[in-house]
């Protein structure tokens, strides 16, 4: 018994965790897009690389919050009213917002041949710091017992 | 039974280092697989720019945060109470940290050797070599991640 839980808990930590990797790829694109936007050069590269932060945001944070919540629930130790999971989930709806605000805007680029956002940098420096922060209270736990 | 989950506070900050480099690591292997296969796939003249935007990812993100995950992988280690270098996952994320490694250091410089050799052309055979050892060091990171998560014994 105690190996089929352990196994349990290991392979929802495993998949919590590549959707988590998955989200932050997505964002390492969105911001390697943005940073490409700004020069004349480059911005041919920024549509090349849309299509798959597209794919890969929405994924990875689905998944993510997915395997969170169920890792959560899986574990006795864990309860989703602990402060620090109730402000993961609160950071994690922050940054889908951010993220789904920025893969629209890229679309829109694409698609449409819009210019692109003067906002989109100021968007990914904000995506980033609330991904890092999301990492952040994933590895202190703070008030957990 | 429940297994213990909360580990002790010093190894919080190595911790922290050492997942994030590894997140940076493989969201900058991302970007550079992605812009070199999407300049494998056209020949019109975005592919030059894609082939230097992946080879300066190569080598200006991806070396960097290899360095941070790696040191801090190692400062975790030397915090474990008891010798764990015998340890399955130990021996695998050291294998697929240090393997990858070198894919990561070919790949970086096949993939600047070949913007540096023809900056105004599409991939070339270098640049190809470049994208596809990105794509096989995400699978190795995939590996590492399982490893380090399930904790094979």
């Amino acid at each position: 018994m105690y190996r089929s839980r352990r196994m349990g808990y290991s392979t929802l930590l495993f998949l919590h965790v590549t959707s988590a990797f998955t989200m932050v790829t997505a964002a390492g694109l969105f911001l390697a897009i943005a940073l490409a936007q700004r020069s004349e050069r480059h911005s041919a590269t920024a549509l090349r690389l849309a299509p798959a932060a597209a794919v890969l945001w929405p994924i990875g944070s689905l998944l993510a919050i997915v395997f969170g919540v169920w890792l959560a629930l899986h574990d006795s130790q864990y309860s989703l009213g602990d402060g620090w999971i109730i402000a993961a989930i609160v950071l994690w709806a922050i940054g889908g917002a951010i993220g789904g605000r920025l893969g629209a805007g890229y679309r829109r680029v694409t698609s449409a041949g819009a210019g692109a956002d003067p906002s989109a940098l100021a968007l990914n420096l904000a995506l980033i710091v609330t991904l890092l922060v999301i990492l952040i209270d994933m590895i202190y736990k703070p008030g957990a017992s | 039974m429940t297994v213990l989950l909360i580990r002790p506070d010093s190894w919080n900050l190595p911790l922290l280092l050492h997942v994030g480099g590894a997140m940076a690591l493989v969201a900058s292997v991302m970007v550079a697989a992605v812009a070199l296969l999407q300049g494998w796939r056209t020949s019109d003249p975005a592919a030059a720019s894609l082939k230097r935007f992946g080879a300066r990812t190569l080598l200006y993100a991806a070396i960097p945060s290899y360095f941070v995950m790696r040191i801090a992988a190692e400062w975790i280690l030397s915090k474990e109470p008891k010798p764990v270098e015998n340890l399955t996952w130990v021996g695998d994320g050291r294998l697929a940290a240090d393997a990858g490694f070198v894919l990561l250091v070919i790949a970086t410089i096949v993939a600047n050797l070949a913007v540096r050799r023809d900056p105004e052309s599409g991939l070339g055979k270098l640049a190809k070599v470049g994208a596809s050892l990105s794509v096989v060091l995400i699978a190795l990171y995939v590996f590492a991640v399982w490893a380090m998560t399930t904790k094979p014994s």
